[in-house]
């Protein structure tokens, strides 16, 4: 008996996916191939390499590829009711209080590591060796003189720390208690701001310690050093910075509608290094967005090939 | 000693003030707090205990209500994604110089060949500058925003004048409308309409029709009674009393809304971007601050700022004719001259993409990358002028800032100004502030007495450290006096509220730099606007820089702030200043420029020296129009309060942000409601202290 109902709802699956899918049935498991699948662009030229290599991947497919402009929050509630129908490079350590929401209620699902290399802690420009010695120790930061050099009026008598901005959580204001730093957490309020403060130190040769993250473009540009964080007093995400997660997002109806396209997001990955030199050719050469990516692929199929050919199978 | 006995021979025009009385109860109360500061904390820091969770009450309730009507209101997003992608899609097809050709056909005939000569240079800047497809999207946008405002402008506006008795309610929603930051209703619409273009174009219409309801409610008002009477009296029905006696009588009215309308809308082109949907300027600009490119976020930022005064000159063209009658080249551009113009631009248009289906045609440039040489002029600045930058921004932080902050007590200490004050030194402060006040109360009376007073306690113990319920009854006093008991109790219910709410301390925050930057806004504006007055030189120098101030998006002028002088408050109050100077520098040229001549003359001819008839005659004069102007500063600085959270401020503006980075749209909506409710106040206030002061001049 459970036989038979097995193979009537095979068929059952079969007869909807052929009718799904008006295209050849050697097409079937492409899904919807005619429906644009949305990529959602985030701000930052990283997102844009990822998300344009498994868009013009996805175009070698079959599909056809719509890229849409969403900010780092909103994207969540456009993967939740399928008017975004991905996300490729989604930083774990930056989702919000909505992310864990729409998980939880089953509208987006998490299909995996991107497997980017990261790094994210405190850094400081180079110069700073020689204004707080012992650095990248950490312990260097604790020398009067160093504190001396890093207080401004704001935080006197305590020195400055550039924290990322309010919204993104403050974990370095709890490592710097829990480590009874002489320093003040000043949230910085966006991006923009910690690249502009870290170039400006960078050119006016001004003490600077704050929190950053890598693969970044400005990274390939200032000259930076990672200071050896203390050890963390507890495990937690709280306490202890660790490398974030990058995890590509789908909407929860993706798998249904273009199984191959799905197969293959679970399948794609990213390099840092390799992104960061694409990111360089594009901000700072100005070369185009799809010129750089299209010149990876054709340089890189032995890369992509597997991802590609295990969709297909 | 010296103070209660120079008092003395005053106290009998004390007497016959009753107003004076609670002022004086209020002083009482204010020494009580401060002495009981140290066994009573919550005087100054109030509890989190305390306070409710309105918030997640507004989110609980939003979540089932949102679930109920959000299929109607999705329904109403797929209804707007069709002609706003319809709109998208024919500006992407429209070559051009198809483009080029019918908007110079319209500058020509709204004001004259120089505006269309402007018109092609900021589209040719547009091409230029490697901007043109994301400039279309935008004018989609904005395209299909203002229709919608329009036509339930006009409508609300109808309303509101046949039925006065709704007219409160109205005028309060308007004020809402256009007070609340956009950001703190983003969520909200997010969770509504869906992701998507469509919020940007629901946010921008939100904030595009309160000046359409306005201009229409003022339009039919002023319609004259002769001509509604003739109207009567020709047999009119009521329809055609309205469609063909009173709209065509107030058409220059809604002319003008028309113009600001499109303006509001233009302008929110760039919070729109900040949920995404579809790439357009203002997501250009917000890429740009994201990467600190200076060059780049000038380069997208003057392509809003031309686009606004284009549209702004076409449509004012169009709604008001020249004084001096329509020029040569107006006259030439005929009706029937325009729709052939524009025809022939369409003809062209379909030629164009016949020959060339899938060409761009948009010429390759690498002005964008070539802007990377502003950021390096700019960095070599920050090199070279560290130490200048550096002794400005801790100058005015020690002087200013920091004693705003947490006053003369809180300030000097070893730590920050290198000493403390003994006891005399506090004493000698004591008696200078009641000295002064007691000078003020001779020559300008109790009010400006009560004022220094409050000062002197303010600057002793600055903003974070004064009592909350001195304050709040302080305020509530003074709105109750100036503009009656409904005003201090919509203060008490305001502040009250924030209160409740936790956001007293980001209260605090933002009302101490708005204070400051209206302060110097009025005073370095007003010293500008001054000699504007007096110079043509200088007024027609200051006129494209004040142009360029308020249309260029804000954040354009963060990323230099930033790197001169750091994430804080100080970067901050540049920010803020910089936007809200305008108006000061506007309406004190105007007041000035617009002073009775005969009177001006007068006042010279009995000999006074040019510094007196200024501020004896010229100035007093201006008066009402330097308060609206005054009034227009204070909301420029709190609008800007949600922009200026970018570079790491802690007040209502951040804690808009955060809600939105959070997704917590009752925290967004209630720091929102906040900002809306000082702006209010402020503005209640203000107009009913001139109405008093033309009531009491009459």
């Amino acid at each position: 008996m459970p036989k038979t109902i097995n193979r009537v709802r095979n068929a059952g699956i079969g007869l909807a996916l052929m009718f799904a899918a008006s295209a050849p049935v050697a097409a079937a498991d492409l899904g919807a191939k005619d429906e644009p699948i949305k990529l959602a662009m985030l701000e930052w030229t990283g997102a844009h390499v990822s998300t344009h290599i498994a868009g013009q991947l996805l175009e070698k497919l079959g599909y056809k590829v719509e890229y849409v402009t969403a900010g780092n929050f909103p994207q969540f509630s456009g993967l939740a009711d399928g008017s975004l129908s991905a996300s490729v490079e989604v930083w774990m350590n930056n989702v919000g209080d909505i992310y864990p929401k729409t998980l939880a209620a089953k509208q987006i699902e998490d299909i995996g590591k991107l497997d980017l290399k990261t790094r994210e802690g405190w850094i400081y420009p180079k110069f700073m060796e020689t204004v707080c010695p012992g650095l990248p120790d950490w312990t260097a930061l604790n020398k009067p003189d160093c504190i001396k050099a890093l207080s401004t009026p704001e935080t006197a008598p305590n020195a400055r720390f550039l924290d990322y901005p309010a919204d993104w959580g403050s974990r370095a204001a709890t490592i710097l208690a829990d480590n009874n730093m002489q320093y003040t957490a000043v949230p910085s309020g966006s991006e923009g701001a910690l690249v502009a403060e870290l170039e400006a130190a960078e050119a006016a040769k001004t003490p600077l310690v704050m929190m950053f993250w890598g693969p970044h473009y400005a990274l390939a540009e200032n000259d930076v050093g990672w200071v050896t964080m203390p050890p963390c007093k507890e495990q937690t995400n709280e306490h202890c910075i660790t490398p974030p997660d990058v995890d590509k997002i789908v909407w929860s109806g993706f798998g249904a509608k273009w199984p191959a396209a799905y197969a293959f997001l679970k399948a794609f990955k990213m390099d840092a290094g390799e992104q960061e030199k694409m990111m360089l050719a594009v901000d700072k050469k100005g070369e185009d967005l799809d010129a750089v990516v299209k010149a990876w692929i054709d340089k890189n199929e032995a890369v992509w090939k597997p991802w590609v050919d295990g969709a297909k199978g | 000693m010296t103070a209660p006995a120079a008092i003395a021979p005053s106290a009998q025009r004390f007497a016959i003030a009753p107003a004076l009385v609670p002022w004086c109860a209020l002083a009482v109360l204010t020494a009580l707090c401060l002495l009981l500061k140290t066994e009573l904390p919550w005087l100054v820091n109030f509890p989190k205990e305390w306070t409710l969770p309105l918030a997640s009450y507004i989110n609980a309730v939003a979540d089932v209500v949102v679930a109920v009507i959000q299929p109607g209101f999705r329904a109403l997003s797929a209804l707007l994604d069709a002609p706003m992608r319809g709109a998208r899609l024919a500006l992407a097809w429209l070559p051009w110089p198809a483009v080029m050709l019918a908007v110079a056909a319209l500058a020509l005939k709204s004001s004259g060949e120089r505006l269309a000569i402007f018109a092609l240079a900021t589209l040719a800047y547009i091409l230029l500058a490697g901007y043109w497809p994301q400039s279309m999207n935008t004018l989609a946008l904005v395209l299909l925003a203002v229709p919608i405002s329009i036509v339930l402008g006009f409508l609300l506006g109808v309303l509101g004048y046949a039925r006065p008795r709704w007219r409160p309610v109205l005028n309060g929603a308007l004020d809402l409308m256009q007070t609340v930051p956009a950001f703190a209703y983003l969520i909200p619409l997010l969770l509504l309409f869906g992701f998507g273009p469509v919020v940007g174009l629901i946010a921008s219409a939100i904030y595009a029709t309160p000046p359409m309801v306005r201009n229409t409610m003022l339009g039919l008002e002023r319609v004259p009674a002769a001509i509604s009477e003739a109207g009567l009296m020709s047999g009119c029905t009521r329809r055609q009393q309205f469609w063909q006696v009173e709209v065509p009588t107030a058409l220059p009215q809604l002319l003008v809304g028309f113009n600001q309308t499109t303006m509001a809308a233009l302008s929110m082109v760039i919070v729109a971007a900040i949920i995404g949907g579809f790439e357009d300027i203002g997501w250009e600009v917000l890429s740009s601050m994201r990467k600190a490119e200076f060059g780049q976020s000038i380069l997208s930022g003057l392509v809003i700022a031309l686009l606004a005064i284009l549209i702004d000159r076409l449509t004012i063209g169009f709604a008001k004719a020249p004084k001096t009658g329509p020029t040569r080249a107006m006259r030439w551009m005929t009706p029937r001259r325009l729709a052939l113009s524009l025809a022939i631009a369409l003809a062209l248009a379909v030629v164009i993409r016949l020959a060339a289906p899938d060409a761009t045609l948009l010429p390759e440039t690498g002005l964008r990358m070539q802007m990377g040489a502003v950021n390096q002029w700019l960095l070599g600045l920050v090199r070279d002028y560290a130490w200048f930058f550096n002794g400005v921004r801790n100058a005015v932080l020690y002087c200013l800032l920091l004693p705003m902050r947490v006053g003369i007590s809180g300030s000097a200490t070893p730590a920050m100004w290198g000493f403390s004050l003994p006891p005399s030194a506090l004493a000698v402060y004591v008696v200078l502030v009641l000295a002064l006040a007691v000078l003020a109360a001779r020559r300008l009376g109790w009010r400006a007495a009560v004022a220094v007073l409050a000062a002197g306690l303010v600057l002793y113990t600055g903003f974070l450290d004064l009592p909350w319920p001195v304050f709040i009854l302080a305020v509530a006093l003074l709105a109750g006096q100036v503009g009656g008991p409904r005003l201090g109790l919509f203060a008490v219910a305001g502040f009250g509220l924030i209160l409740v709410n936790g956001l007293w301390p980001q209260l605090v925050q933002s009302l101490y730099l708005c204070t400051l930057a209206v302060l110097l806004c009025l005073l370095v504006g007003g010293a500008l606007g001054v000699w504007a007055a007096h110079s043509e030189r200088v007024s027609r120098l200051l006129k494209p820089i004040c142009d360029a101030l308020q249309t260029m998006p804000q954040f354009v002028f963060l990323i230099p702030a930033l790197m001169f002088f750091k994430v804080g408050e100080f970067t901050a109050l540049i920010a803020i200043t910089l936007y809200a100077i305008v108006p000061p520098i506007r309406y004190v040229e105007h007041g000035l420029r617009h002073v009775r001549a005969d009177v001006v003359e007068a006042v010279e001819q009995m000999g006074a020296t040019p510094l007196q008839t200024l501020l004896q005659a010229k100035l007093p004069l201006a008066l009402p129009v330097v308060m609206l102007g005054l009034n227009q500063t204070i909301m420029a600085a709190l609008s800007m309060l949600a922009i200026a959270a970018l570079v790491g401020t802690r007040d209502l503006g951040q804690a808009v942000y955060v809600a939105l980075g959070k997704a917590d749209a009752g925290m967004g909506l209630i720091a929102g409601l906040s900002i809306a409710f000082l702006a209010i106040l402020a503005d209640r206030l203000i107009q009913a202290a001139v109405a008093r002061s033309a009531a009491a001049s009459r």
